[in-house]
């Protein structure tokens, strides 16, 4: 479970003090998927970037299975991310100039999992993107939805718990997003991940099960889909 | 996350980036290049000294001169005795046989031998051309090599040793020929009156022919007899004139080495200058220190400007791979293993560096070794001589210089906002 309390967030001082995040509260149930839906500039992704414990808010907390994350120490936010949580990026994000197989191994090396234990979790997380074929091949010669497929398995590599998602399909086509979406969702459900999204796309927030509207750094309404 | 996995992706990095990382490591390997270098010149010539001089003395010998006043600048005062100087600037003093006397007589000295070197006329032999030559006083304690012939301990009255191109010279067909032979040696003597010219020849037998070594310092041209011979052929020479009885070096033996450093004390307090086989090795290899010492400033110089060259390669990789950095971050590597996956570059290109830099000093001192020691005609010796130790504290070393210059644009890398990296688009 998930508990966002009280966050607030400025930019700047003096003056030119943007107040992005204003008094946020909500709740996310383990497993589910939810959509933060906003337009550009509403303070959607500081608030994923502070649940995410990437950014610091000024007060509040992020209280994830009973720990209130923004009390831990560097050290133990860092561990927390590379073991529980994961992200996909609009723009991928994948080094283009490393092999798939290289790609999806980052996040295991970054928690320290043994290379004898590696392999078998790489290739898995490329069979389930259907990439499985493609574990030589550098990720500059991947297509679109490919290296987004690509970033996926290196989300899911590590077995997450959380798995946020920054406009995921932004950059894709329709059906190349759709596939993507399909993955997610599918990995949501088949897992009990919680999945958090950020989109201003209403198609894929309908997809979620709880959709939490942002604007102008407040929460303007929370809807549970009932499916 | 593992130091292993940190190197193994540090080093992939650089992969990527070939031409910069081979152009920032042959910057360091100019340096290593040149330290190595200067290192095995050092080596070489401090070892190839130390030959020499354990080849041509003994510990337990010293040189005695006299002392040249302590003042040099300007005219100098007439103190009686011979002066040596031929200039007003410098005077010097001849050793006379008072001085041999008094030497005698200090406590640990075997001998006092003035070194003769009697001005002969000129060497021949029966039905052949006449040479000059220079005679030099044979000592057991100096390492001579033989082509033909051999001495066991000292030469006797009337006993010569030669050198090869006197072999040839004087008519032999082979070296091992003019073993047995005997050669003469015409002197003037110089007290005989100019209307009346004196001179003697004297007969030596040849005991051996010396050739020449990357060793010896005076087997090269001189023709050594016996102490005895040359006081014979000295006396003859010069008896009847001024300059009789004076000498400018004498030999001292003393009974053992810690002996021979009793007694250059002694000699130094009476105003001697005496030098031991250590202090003579000691002069020529601070020269050699010196020589080596403006190498390794060449090669630090190069070793400095290749630090920068560092920081400004590392900087602009991190600048490059801000987003990388960023979802490396956000994916929840520490801050530290950020800054170490970039120090582990700068190591990685020191390493390159380094290794190219130490290797091709190898192979290019390996190549011009024996050009070198035919150029300066020192026979089979080493003046560049690699050692391991030396390689190894090279390459490390600039495995050093290069991590402490990855620093700061490690710290960078580590600072970095993941937030601010990952928006960067």
């Amino acid at each position: 479970m998930i508990e966002v309390k009280k966050i607030s967030k400025t930019y700047g001082k003096g003056d030119n003090a943007f107040r992005v995040l204003k008094n946020i509260n909500f709740t996310i149930p383990d497993g589910a998927s939810v959509a933060i839906l906003g337009k550009s500039g509403s303070g959607k992704s500081t608030l994923m970037h502070v649940m995410s414990g990437l950014d610091r808010p000024d007060s509040g907390e992020i209280i994830i299975d009973g720990k209130d994350i923004l009390k831990l120490s560097q050290k133990d936010v860092d561990k927390f991310r590379s073991t529980k949580m994961s992200f996909i990026f609009q723009s991928f994000f994948v080094q283009a100039n490393e092999s798939c197989y290289d790609n999806v191994s980052l996040p295991l090396e970054i928690a320290g999992v043994s290379t004898s234990r590696r392999r078998s979790k790489i290739e898995a997380a490329l069979t389930a993107v259907d990439l499985a074929d493609k574990i030589k091949s550098r990720a500059r010669d991947l297509s679109g939805g490919q290296k987004q497929r690509l970033a996926v398995a290196r989300a899911i590599v590590n077995s997450p718990q959380i798995l946020f998602a920054d406009e995921p399909t932004g950059n894709l086509d329709s059906v190349t997003g759709g596939k993507v979406e399909s993955l997610l969702f599918n990995y949501n459900k088949k897992n009990k991940i919680t999945l958090i999204v950020v989109t201003h796309d209403p198609e894929l927030a309908a997809r979620c099960d709880i959709q939490i509207h942002i604007k102008d750094g407040k929460i303007d309404s929370i809807k549970e889909m009932k499916k | 996350m593992k130091l292993r996995d940190i190197a193994i992706r540090a080093g992939r990095s650089l992969k990527q980036a070939k031409a910069r990382t081979l152009l920032t490591s042959l910057a360091i390997g100019v340096g290593a290049f040149t330290i190595t270098l200067s290192l095995a010149a050092g080596v070489g010539g401090r070892s190839y000294t130390d030959q020499i001089v354990n080849a041509n003395t003994n510990v337990k010998e010293l040189s005695v001169t006299k002392k040249a006043p302590a003042s040099q600048q300007g005219p100098q005062k007439y103190t009686g005795g011979v002066a040596v100087s031929s200039n007003s600037f410098y005077s010097g003093q001849y050793l006379t046989q008072d001085d041999i006397n008094k030497i005698q007589k200090l406590d640990g000295v075997v001998s006092v031998s003035p070194n003769y070197s009697p001005q002969i006329k000129y060497i021949t032999r029966l039905d052949q051309e006449k040479y000059v030559a220079t005679i030099s006083t044979f000592s057991p304690s100096v390492t001579l090599k033989f082509a033909a012939g051999s001495v066991n301990g000292d030469l006797t009255d009337n006993e010569i040793i030669l050198t090869e191109e006197y072999v040839t010279a004087l008519g032999f067909s082979s070296n091992a020929d003019a073993v047995g032979k005997t050669v003469d040696i015409v002197a003037d003597k110089l007290s005989s009156p100019v209307t009346a010219p004196e001179s003697n020849s004297f007969v030596y037998t040849v005991k051996g022919v010396s050739s020449k070594s990357g060793l010896a310092f005076r087997a090269q041209s001189s023709l050594l007899i016996s102490n005895a011979s040359a006081k014979t052929l000295y006396d003859y020479i010069n008896l009847g004139t001024r300059g009789y009885g004076n000498y400018l070096v004498a030999s001292v033996e003393t009974a053992s080495a810690s002996q021979a450093t009793k007694v250059k004390d002694d000699l130094t307090s009476m105003g001697y200058l005496a030098q031991t086989a250590a202090d003579i090795l000691g002069v020529v290899n601070t020269f050699i220190n010196v020589l080596q010492g403006i190498l390794l400033g060449f090669g630090a110089l190069a070793v400095l400007t290749s630090v920068f060259g560092i920081i400004n390669t590392q900087y602009i990789s991190v600048l490059e791979r801000t987003q990388q950095i960023g979802l490396m971050k956000a994916l929840g590597m520490r801050r530290r293993d950020v800054g170490r996956l970039f120090k582990l570059e700068a190591a990685w290109i020191g390493l390159l560096g380094g290794s190219i830099g130490t290797g091709l000093a190898v192979i290019l001192g390996t190549i011009a070794n024996p050009i070198i020691s035919k150029a300066l005609d020192i026979g089979d010796v080493s003046l560049i001589v690699f050692t391991p130790m030396n390689i190894a504290i090279v390459i490390i070393g600039l495995v050093v210089v290069s991590v402490s210059s990855g620093i700061l644009p490690a710290r960078k890398a580590a600072k970095l906002n993941p937030i601010e990296a990952l928006r960067t688009e």
